[in-house]
């Protein structure tokens, strides 16, 4: 698959603060990209410079196979930019919001209004063409501004966090809207901190950190990064010391800890763990209430790449 | 298309505003046409007085002449209470009811006489009682005017009669006046009313509508998107510098039209057309100046605070609503750094203005000059303004 991003050596810098530091990745058109990183580790900065909305102080950003620049107008006419905060006019009615933002793209006044049909459909808005902004409920706004921002057909999809603060069922509405969009042949850039997310639309993720990549690949390809291969939990009560320790000692167990109520157990990777767990438990005649076994998330993978501690 | 579109959607979300401009605009100017109409002619004033004339001897052979030709000249200029009773005319007094009380001594007509003959030392008085408010000065003036008449003609009377009809007649004499100049004055002072409140409607009207109106197209979101677009920013700000020229021009006429109305036959006079072009080279100004008001401010909220300050302070301080000339000297130098001081001394001007010539001209011209020359300095600053925030973060 072609590139329809490439970018090289990217660097931006704020005074002596290194925002984004020598940042290089691409993407393949057709599929969905996942932008993951923790606040402040330069997803906005990235999405920023390769729309040409701030300097970079180093590298090269080409879309299409050109230099974006701000005055790359046949670029941006492929492009389509979901950001993250409701973009709209107050004093416009959704489908002249929709209409005036696809303006900017399409001259031709019948394609337009095709275009409008369509994107109102596809963000579920048929209803609510007439009504002005302030009259939306919040799942409605994000999807008016999902259908400004898509409206002219964009071949490259920038969406900034476009489910931040939605009800599950809007959340399903436009995740199943960025399907189609892609289904119908567009290249998506997603940046979230909704993890399940990922998972269920990204082809690939790059997880970010103080302005680098901090690893790249498939959901699988980031999970086989995880410290932990598998994370058994045990509802017991009353495990005595001495077992916990004897349990820590049954090998590929990376970390074993008891709460009182649960035992939880952090496996390397290896085979028949759980089977020897219940073995063991068996031959103590230690009775358990539930025992589950969970592969690492995604979740997991991103602590671990980027750590526990709070961030700005 | 797109963009001017969308323009006259949110600008049509402020036609209350424009409304309510222009209902200030019509209620002052009619308020203040009102009040000029009736300053056009003079009526004297007729003060409040009471008369009490004792000098009513004639029964006993005195001769009362003068006296009697007072009363009645007084009579004739004021309007002469009828109150009696010391308490009642104190209380008139004090209540303001009069303001001045004549009080003729009795014999003071044979007195008269007998001091200007030289027969006496004693110079007979009438005394009085005042206010000293602006009707008993009136009041002060005509009993002065009537006394001193009769001293100079006093000495060739025979008696009191024969005086009293010599002063009435000289009094009663008129002269005719015939002004010179055939401007209508009247007319240029309510053209000029209008047009000098024009300056708070105009100024308050352009920067409201278009800071809002750029408020919403610049808000930093909305912004974004735009410069993400494949719009050309230049020309978007372009349509959006033009599509505010043309909102501008519309409520120009709109009061154009309005003075039409108001003062119709002024503005088809010479010196109307210079009225109008004043006001338009005013409106370029307020244009360009809310243009920069719009480039700065990001905030809606923000915008009333910004009207109040520069329409409201500039047309306190340059004489629209208050007349030019009872404006302190300091005032007014402070308020030549306002185009608005220009504007409204233009006005001012073309009041007092005898006929159109190129020599007479030549202010109004200088100072239109000088509107121009600030809404290039404005647009310059928005235009700079504009290149530094272009970028964001």
């Amino acid at each position: 698959m072609e590139a329809i991003i490439e970018v090289k050596h990217l660097t931006k810098e704020y005074k002596q603060v290194k925002a984004i530091d020598d940042l290089s990745f691409e993407v393949k058109e057709g599929e969905i990209l996942g932008l993951l990183g923790p606040n402040g580790s330069g997803k906005s900065t990235t999405i920023n410079c390769m729309l040409s909305l701030l300097q970079f102080s180093g590298g090269s950003i080409e879309m299409f196979g050109q230099e974006m620049k701000p005055d790359a107008y046949e670029i941006k006419r492929k492009i389509g930019v979901v950001f993250q905060d409701v973009a709209v006019f107050d004093e416009l009615t959704v489908y002249e919001n929709i209409d005036y933002f696809c303006g900017l793209y399409i001259k031709d006044k019948e394609t337009r209004g095709q275009y409008i049909k369509e994107a109102v459909a596809l963000a579920g808005l048929e209803e609510y063409q007439k009504f002005r902004p302030k009259q939306l409920s919040g799942g409605l706004l994000r999807r008016l501004n999902i259908a400004c921002g898509i409206a002219h057909k964009p071949k490259l999809i920038f969406l900034d966090e476009p489910t931040v603060a939605v009800d599950p069922q809007s959340r399903n509405h436009i995740l199943d809207g960025i399907k189609a969009l892609r289904k119908a042949g567009a290249t998506i850039v997603y940046t979230t901190h909704y993890m399940e997310e990922v998972e269920l639309i990204c082809d690939r993720v790059i997880i970010l950190d103080k302005g680098k990549v901090l690893a790249t690949g498939t959901c699988d390809e980031l999970k086989e990064l995880a410290k932990a291969d598998e994370k058994v939990t045990v509802e017991v009560t009353g495990l005595r010391e001495e077992y916990l320790e004897e349990i820590r000692k049954l090998g590929q167990i990376d970390q074993a800890s008891y709460d009182g109520t649960s035992l939880v157990i952090h496996y390397q990777k290896g085979k028949n763990n759980l089977l020897t767990l219940i073995e063991y438990l068996k031959t103590k005649e230690i009775y358990y209430s539930k025992i589950y076994s969970e592969r690492p998330t995604l979740n997991d993978v991103f602590l671990d790449l980027t750590g526990k501690e709070l961030r700005d | 298309m797109t963009v001017f579109k969308a323009f006259l959607r949110v600008l049509w979300q402020c036609k209350a505003i424009v409304l309510l401009y222009t209902v200030i605009l019509v209620c002052f100017a009619a308020f203040q046409m009102q009040t000029e109409q009736s300053s056009i002619g003079f009526l004297a004033d007729r003060p409040d007085i009471l008369l009490v004339n004792q000098d009513t001897a004639e029964e006993e052979g005195k001769d009362c002449g003068l006296s009697a030709g007072l009363v009645s000249y007084l009579m004739e200029y004021c309007e002469v209470a009828d109150i009696t009773g010391e308490d009642a005319i104190n209380d008139a007094l004090f209540y303001r009811d009069i303001s001045y009380i004549v009080t003729i001594p009795r014999h003071y007509s044979e007195e008269f006489f007998a001091y200007l003959r030289g027969e006496t030392d004693k110079k007979p008085a009438v005394e009085v009682r005042s206010t000293g408010d602006q009707e008993a000065s009136y009041a002060e003036m005509l009993l002065s005017r009537y006394l001193r008449v009769a001293r100079v003609y006093g000495a060739y009377a025979e008696n009191g009669k024969e005086l009293a009809n010599r002063v009435a007649e000289t009094l009663s004499g008129q002269v005719s006046v015939e002004v010179a100049s055939h401007l209508d004055t009247g007319g240029l002072s309510k053209a000029a009313f209008f047009y000098n409140f024009l300056n708070y409607s105009l100024l308050a009207g352009c920067i409201y509508v278009i800071c809002l109106v750029l408020a919403s197209f610049r808000e930093e979101k909305i912004r974004k998107r735009t410069m993400v677009s494949s719009m050309n920013y230049r020309t978007f700000n372009r349509i959006l510098l033009l599509s505010n020229g043309l909102f501008a021009v519309g409520l120009w006429m709109i009061y154009v039209l309005l003075s039409l109305v108001l003062v119709g036959e002024v503005l088809l006079s010479d010196q109307g057309v210079w009225y109008l072009a004043n006001s338009f080279a005013f409106l370029l100004c307020a244009l360009t100046m809310a243009f920069l008001f719009g480039t700065l401010v990001k905030n809606k909220n923000a915008v009333n605070g910004i009207v109040n300050v520069v329409a409201l302070g500039s047309s306190f301080l340059c004489g629209a609503f208050v007349p030019v000339q009872m404006l302190p000297k300091s005032v007014l130098w402070i308020a030549h750094i306002l185009p608005s001081y220009w504007y409204i001394q233009t006005n001012e001007y073309l009041k007092r203005m005898e006929n159109v010539s190129p020599e007479a001209l030549r202010p109004v011209l200088g100072n239109m000059g000088i509107l121009l020359g600030f809404a290039l300095l404005f647009i310059i600053a928005a235009n700079g303004v504009s290149k530094r925030t272009r970028q964001i973060g």
